[in-house]
């Protein structure tokens, strides 16, 4: 009933306004950033701002342009920064959630192991890259492992954070039910810590981008890190600010992709998700 | 001091040397005794018998052990002391001929109301189309036939607790605990909610422990009402009720109940 009463909402005349103030807000906002990007432009062009510190908007969009298409160098370095972040944010969220469900199921594995992860925590992890790159050399895997390093915190933390916050009075449910430790894990604890692993694996992305970025500044002959390096020694600042705005694009993208798969995941969490779920599920049990 | 001073038994009948003794027995207590961390004695001697059918009130203030009584018939704790038998033998844990039912509704967020109601024969087995069609007849019996498909959190409070009681009713025990399940709405829907579930244990033929606060509630749905007081939580009376079923809710006006609800008070204040 209230599913058919959001369709109708849909469809209103109230509808219509919303749009329209949505499209209004849009336009105020492109407004200001324009004006931003002129008076930047302007600052820069009257040498009013030196544009060896601060180049002109449009040096940048042509040197992005460069880069990308007509040089194209800026898409091998970008693949090779990417792959040192997502391989990064696998091994270390995977080691971090195992970790987290070790602790989370026995208590005995998390008061062993919590003095080296507060220890790991308080470390500033970043400081190690210098070692990992003499441990592990100069290819991509220090890259992955300083990544994998910076980024296992979070899901690590909100993983067990979760496991532990189970709800006392859910999990006594279950075992009146006669369920096993394995069902309640799997039917209880780990869909409840859901919402929270994903926060911590949205983190996660974003921290192992910044790993593999510090990672080619130490040591590297390829990587937007090595490309940032390079053009900034050489003060070509329009080229430095083209990588910032590349990086900052993929960080954007990385975010939002983690963004879906969390949706996807935490349905229950959206209103308009459990809408379609609850639609579908119907439909399914109708069939049988 | 006479141990069972403060313990007064159902009916003074010879007491069987082991449990089973009475088929129509179906929880026993004697000497019950539930202390945590060897110190907070929770639940203090607590000797009683329930009838197969009958639907018995607990009623007490908070903190008299209410819930510890519960979770020990529903074999989620172990005793400390004394005797608990549940059909005729000890519990020793969680057995598939007691359900029970929390303050909250403790549904799981990601299924929609009929995979929660599924929940106690998934833990089992794998469901069938007979169980699936159950879950929803179930649904329809508590009045949620349109809100199968959504989820608890399209749900009012009284909703989901609704859906709550149908999980209870899906495990097919005939032991029904009930732990203040409609504690938390307003009064209005538990006075509906109350009525419905009188209507449905009827129906399914249960024996259930129903635990509340409040008096009058534990006098209109029971046939027997446990009173029990605290520090320590004791069980203190159980009280009879007479009136005849089917009830509705005029019984609340009449001087006799309120005599009994009296009666009842009393017992709770003299502690
Ligand atoms: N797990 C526990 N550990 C220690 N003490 C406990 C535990 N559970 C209950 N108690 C204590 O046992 C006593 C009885 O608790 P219980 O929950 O059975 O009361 P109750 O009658 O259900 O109260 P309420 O009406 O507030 O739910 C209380 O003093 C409580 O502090
Ligand atoms: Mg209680």
């Amino acid at each position: 009933m209230s599913l058919a009463a959001n369709e109708h909402f849909a469809g209103s005349p109230q509808a219509g306004s919303a749009r329209a103030l949505v499209i209004g807000r849009i336009a105020r906002h492109l407004a200001l950033f324009l004006s931003i990007i002129a008076v930047w432009e302007l600052a820069s062009a009257t040498q009013f701002v030196d544009p060896l510190i601060l180049p002109r908007p449009s040096a940048i969009i042509v040197a992005l342009y460069g880069m990308l298409f007509v040089q194209g160098n800026a898409w091998y370095h970008m693949g090779i920064t990417l792959w040192e972040a997502l391989a990064g944010f696998v091994i270390g969220s995977v080691v971090g959630i195992a970790l987290a469900v070790a602790a989370g199921l026995s208590e005995t594995f998390r008061r062993y192991i919590s003095p080296y992860v507060i220890v790991l925590q308080v470390i500033p992890r970043i400081a190690l890259a210098p070692m990992i790159i003499a441990w592990l050399g100069f290819g991509t895997s220090p890259k992955i492992a300083i990544g994998a390093l910076i980024c296992f915190f979070p899901p690590f933390i909100n993983t067990l954070t979760g496991l532990v916050n189970t709800d006392e009075d859910a999990s006594e449910m279950f075992r009146s039910l006669g369920a096993s430790k394995r069902q309640i894990f799997f039917s209880l604890m780990l869909p409840n810590a859901m919402p929270i692993i994903m926060a911590g694996l949205k983190a996660a992305i974003s921290l192992a981008l910044i790993g593999a970025i510090v990672g080619e500044f130490i040591s590297a002959g390829e990587g937007m890190g090595v490309l940032m390096q390079r053009y900034s020694f050489a003060l070509n600042m329009a080229a430095s600010f083209a990588v910032l705005v590349m990086l900052t694009a993929v960080g954007y993208l990385l975010f939002v992709a983690m963004e879906e798969v969390d949706e996807y995941l935490v349905y229950w969490r959206s209103d308009a998700r459990m809408a379609a779920m609850s639609r579908r599920c119907a439909k399914a049990w109708r069939a049988d | 001091m006479n141990a069972f001073s403060n313990t007064i038994v159902a009916a003074d009948r010879a007491r069987p040397a082991m449990a089973g003794g009475d088929p129509d027995i179906v929880i026993s207590a004697d000497g019950l005794v539930k202390t945590f961390n060897g110190e907070v004695i929770a639940l203090d001697r607590a000797t009683f018998d329930i009838r197969r059918g009958s639907f018995v009130s607990l009623v007490g203030p908070s903190g008299c052990g209410k819930s510890t009584l519960l979770r020990l018939v529903a074999g989620l704790i172990a005793k400390t002391g004394g005797e608990l038998s549940v059909l005729g033998h000890g519990v020793s844990g969680p057995s598939s001929d007691v359900a029970m039912m929390f303050q909250r509704p403790t549904l799981l967020d990601w299924r929609t109301a009929v995979e929660n109601v599924l929940l106690p024969t998934e833990v089992k087995r794998s469901a069938t189309n007979a169980d699936r069609r159950r879950a929803i007849d179930l649904l329809n019996l508590v009045g949620l036939k349109d809100f199968a498909f959504s989820f608890p959190r399209q749900l009012s409070g009284g909703m989901q607790q609704r859906v709550a009681l149908a999980r209870l009713l899906q495990t097919g025990a005939n032991i029904l605990l009930l732990d203040e399940p409609f504690g938390a709405l307003d009064e209005f829907t538990r006075e509906r909610l109350n009525l419905e579930l009188m209507r449905i244990v009827e129906d399914v033929d249960a024996t259930v422990l129903f635990v509340t606060h409040n008096i009058a509630e534990a006098i209109f749905l029971a046939d027997q009402v446990m009173v029990m007081t605290p520090r320590p939580g004791r069980l203190a009376r159980i009280v009879d009720v007479p009136f005849e079923r089917p009830r509705g809710v005029e019984l609340m006006q009449t001087p006799e109940f309120n005599g009994l609800v009296g009666e009842v008070r009393s017992i709770l204040g003299g502690h």
